[in-house]
């Protein structure tokens, strides 16, 4: 029955009249492209602060560490849900909290995905994860989600907050899908993230924080430490 | 001195004939002869909007052999050229002899400001009106044929005006050809929008290229706002923008 | 959805003297459309690149089945679910089918018009399951069994006083307030519980991309992204035009289309899924089932002078921008389309017959077909369906034009094309017609100007036309 629509459906098509197509002419690269890295994270940082997010700028893990504890503090977050991709791995978040009075769970903490899914709507302020690409053009963090990078904890938190190396940054949407899904790659799910979750639904009248996260934090870390690269390289096996 | 063929509307023939009269002195003022082939009756477009393609094709036929033989044609209508131009061609597809002779004819039909200035290379066609005018970008002349300088300038280079900004000078003014008499309470919206922006600018005078538009604003200008004038540029360029 | 697009006049009229929805209409479509153009501008050459959309959307639909073949492949080999429907009622049937497989009490959507399209909601709820939309705007209209009001804003035009009411009485909004933001929220908390215990989500596509096998939506609220990423089940239905080349496309139309919509360089979320989630993934769903729908898209394929409708993007440029929008708002439109890309799908979907006024109802502005993120020609578009409308079309559900009508056309081409047929009879008219005049104009006559003159005036025809004056121009002049 299915397999008849199907057939019907792409038949139908290629049975019909061929038509011409406009003629494809080239397009100028945008400006990002020609930007440095410094200019770059200069239009990061301003369109993610069009967009209510905030960036901040540290030389190295110690402060960027800092940085997060007094965020934590602002935001009245107590605990917190912390994603294990590779940067983050190498903070240990929830050693770390523990010495400085916050909460920082990771998913690999709960049995089954029941318990981890209530954790992350109902127990925690804030979700705590990296960014495998910034992206300059608008302001916009690229998560590809795989074990160590859980969907939810960007999204269920009232707070995320990211932590992620400068060099990540990158000029444009296209930079972040051919390194996503080079080497035949086909990451099961990326997340585009432009500010925090918002609306104008009820009389037009904007407000932050609708379903998803009302405040987003950005915390970019110059190198200094050993670093980890951003997803990218031959596949695994 | 050369010829130029006037093409003049329907609605012009019909009830605005000082908008044809206006374009006979404006044409002639440049040095021009126009000439007026007295077969001419209507382009065919409220057949085609209607979606009766036969009888539309039928008057393009009568149409192109009227004018095919003209080096210019002139119209005071952007909406009638846009019919000639760019519909014709489709609308006589399937007649591969009438489509040729549609193709040759498109490129030397022109509405009256885009001739006066892309042809004629002018600006200043002897025009005085002391005071502001407002334009109103009408759509099938702006969106439809690209012409949207080429009537400012002949306002600005009028003697004595003051072209002034109208706001939503682009949205459509509510015409629209039997629209206006099938949705009027739609139409009245628009034409009412129309209308207050005009008053809100401030200008003495409504300036507009298209004698359905004019007919429609000036309908209700009349009604609402007695002693609101609005023109045809084609009566604005020849001094008698006091038109009956 | 009920289909009321026969009610097109009054719902017009009535919403003409609605004050809420001439306050959003004065407003949000306006605004929208600066804000496009504004965001237009980050494009180094912004004309280029607009029309680079309708190149991609061209040549997309021209490889359509291709494609769509290529896309099937590379999402099956990530493991999606690749479902082709022939028709609302085989999507439908899938979708409960898989509910009720999976003993689903409740699913939550993510907006979606080709859900609204197909009547979705309404098979689950009879069935049993519960449905929940949830975007904010969606989810008051749910609520209030209404049809949007806008692409973007689907109840943006309702008062918060009747926000209030309706929470209190069916979300369990305690305080009474009417601050939107408060309203928000409570929303947010009542729907948060939904995204948690949800075991199936529902959503379209904004694009999919062949090359890669990815679907991609687009959002600002989160909801979308909720409905990806907490049930165990994923269901995505997209009519199957929605099919794009390459990745690198899909960003290009992507940007195009975030501009158009609401005049953002980018939504808020945008969620690519290829494939379910990963076996070691602790969140995202174990099934992602895709359905390409047809539902007369194949139909309306046949024919090269209707196939540039496929190009929509569902992206509201057209609705922001059309004057006759801008003063009635959705709900005239009747169905699940709105706006002139809705006069032109509602009626190939639904029948010419029953759709007349989305047909008739347009003064070929061309505002949209300039706005198009992809070039469609609404205007010209909307010429052919009228001239199917006149001469009859089975395949488009459309009766022949009545005869009265048709016989006034034949009649008034026979007069303009035989010039002096045409000068008697405008005689003849000029004599009846300015016997309702007076002083030169008409107020008040019956006939088809009678409700123009409700509102306007209208001129008497001078006493000779431009024809009759001609000698004496020639000579004097």
């Amino acid at each position: 029955m299915e397999d008849s629509a199907r057939q019907e459906i792409l038949d139908r098509l290629r049975q019909a009249p061929t038509q011409a197509v406009p003629e494809r002419l080239d397009l100028p690269p945008l400006s990002e492209r020609s930007q440095d890295r410094e200019a770059l994270i200069e239009t990061f940082s301003r369109k993610l602060a069009a967009q209510t997010g905030v960036c901040h700028r540290v030389p190295d893990t110690a402060s960027a560490l800092e940085m997060l504890a007094r965020v934590l503090e602002e935001e009245g977050v107590r605990q917190a849900m912390a994603a294990t991709d590779e940067y983050l791995a190498s903070l240990n978040l929830p050693d770390w909290g523990r010495e400085h009075g916050f909460d920082i769970g990771t998913p690999r903490d709960y049995p089954d995905r029941a318990a981890y899914k209530t954790a992350v709507f109902d127990r925690v302020q804030a979700g705590i994860t990296g960014a495998d690409f910034i992206v300059a053009e608008s302001g916009t963090l690229a998560l590809i989600h795989d074990r160590d990078q859980a969907r939810l904890i960007s999204l269920a938190p009232i707070v995320h907050v990211v932590l992620a190396p400068v060099d990540r940054v990158v000029p444009a949407y296209e930079d972040v899908m051919e390194s996503a899904f080079g080497h035949g790659r086909r990451p099961s799910h990326i997340s585009l993230i432009t500010g925090p979750s918002m609306t104008a639904d009820i009389q037009a009248t904007p407000f932050k924080g609708m379903h998803g996260p009302r405040r987003l934090i950005v915390i970019l870390v110059e190198r200094g430490q050993a670093v980890a690269p951003a997803k990218g390289g031959p596949p695994q096996q | 001195m050369k010829d130029v063929s006037l093409f003049i509307p329907c609605l012009v023939d019909l009830f605005l004939p000082e908008i044809g009269e206006a374009t006979f002195r404006v044409l002639r003022r440049l040095g021009l002869n126009p000439v007026y082939h007295r077969e001419q009756t209507c382009c065919g477009m409220p057949a085609y909007h209607a979606g009766h393609l036969e009888e539309a094709g039928r008057l393009a036929r009568h149409f192109i052999s009227i004018f095919e033989k003209d080096e210019a044609v002139v119209c005071p209508s952007g909406s009638c050229v846009l019919m000639v131009r760019r519909r014709y061609p489709v609308l006589l597809e399937a007649h591969p002899a009438w489509r040729r002779r549609a193709d040759a004819l498109a490129g030397r039909v022109h509405e009256l400001s885009e001739y006066i200035v892309d042809v004629l290379g002018r600006d200043d066609v002897g025009a005085s009106f002391a005071g502001k005018a407002a334009y109103h970008e009408s759509c099938q002349l702006s969106r439809g044929l690209g012409v949207i300088e080429q009537p400012k300038r002949l306002i600005r280079a009028s003697a004595g005006t003051e072209l002034t900004p109208l706001n939503a000078a682009d949205e459509c003014c509510g015409f629209g050809g039997d629209f206006s008499m099938k949705y009027p309470e739609i139409s009245e919206a628009m034409v009412k929008d129309k209308a207050d922006n005009f008053i809100a600018g401030g200008a003495d005078v409504l300036v507009m290229s298209e004698p359905g538009c004019l007919l429609n604003v000036r309908g209700y200008l009349e009604r609402h706002h007695p002693g609101r004038k609005a023109v045809h540029i084609a009566c604005f360029l020849a001094g008698n923008e006091e038109a009956p | 959805m009920k289909i009321k697009t026969d009610q097109y006049a009054e719902t017009a009229r009535r919403e003409l003297g609605n004050p809420n929805s001439r306050v959003f209409l004065n407003l949000l479509p306006a605004f929208l459309s600066v804000m496009r153009q504004a965001a237009m501008q980050s494009f180094p050459d912004p004309a280029a690149a607009h029309a680079m959309g309708g190149v991609i959307r061209a040549e997309a639909l021209d490889r359509l089945p291709e494609l769509l073949e290529q896309f099937e492949r590379n999402a099956t080999a990530a493991g999606t679910k690749v479902f082709w429907a022939w028709d609302g009622h085989a999507a439908n049937g899938y979708i409960l089918d898989l509910a009720l497989k999976h003993g689903i009490g409740y699913v939550t959507k993510g907006k979606s018009m080709i859900t609204e399209e197909i009547g979705l909601n309404d098979l689950l709820e009879e069935n049993g399951i519960e449905v929940w939309e949830t975007d904010l705007g969606e989810f008051i209209a749910q609520l209030l069994g209404r049809p949007p009001f806008h692409i973007v804003g689907p109840a943006v035009n309702v008062p918060v006083e009747e926000i209030r009411d309706l929470f209190m009485d069916r979300i369990g909004l305690e305080k009474p307030t009417t601050d939107p933001v408060e309203l928000g929220l409570a929303a947010r908390n009542f729907l948060r519980d939904k995204f948690h215990h949800m075991e199936m989500g529902i959503t379209g596509v904004n694009m999919a991309v062949a090359e890669t096998g990815t679907i991609i939506n687009v959002e600002n609220e989160g909801n979308i992204r909720f409905n990806k990423s907490s049930p165990r089940i994923q269901v995505s239905v997209m009519s199957l035009e929605k099919v794009v080349p390459t990745m690198m496309e899909a960003m290009h139309l992507l940007r195009l289309l975030c501009r158009n919509c609401t005049g953002q360089e980018l939504g808020a979320y945008v969620s690519l899924d290829t494939g379910p989630k990963n076996p070691d993934e602790i969140d995202g769903p174990e099934e992602l089932h895709v359905i390409i729908l047809d539902n007369g898209r194949t139909r309306l394929y046949q024919d090269p002078n209707l196939r540039e409708i496929l190009r929509c993007m569902r992206c509201g440029g057209c609705l922001n921008v059309c004057p006759i929008y801008r003063r009635i708002g959705g709900y005239p439109y009747g169905w699940a389309y709105s706006g002139p890309m809705g006069q032109i799908l509602n009626p190939l979907l639904l029948g010419l017959d029953r759709t007349r006024d989305l047909v008739q109802s347009c003064t070929l502005c061309h505002a949209c077909r300039d706005a198009c993120m992809t070039g469609i020609d609404h205007p010209g578009l909307l010429l052919y369906l009228r001239s199917k409308a006149a001469e009859g079309d089975p395949d488009l559900g459309a009766s022949p034009e009545s005869w009265p009508i048709a016989w006034f056309f034949k009649a008034f081409a026979h007069a303009a094309a035989n010039p002096v047929l045409w000068r008697t009879t405008v005689r003849l008219v000029r004599s009846l017609f300015n016997r309702t005049a007076r002083e030169g104009r008409v107020t008040k006559a019956p006939g088809p100007l009678a409700a123009w003159l409700e509102s306007r005036d209208f001129p008497a025809m001078p006493e000779k036309t431009f024809h009759e004056r001609w000698a004496d121009l020639e000579r004097k002049g």
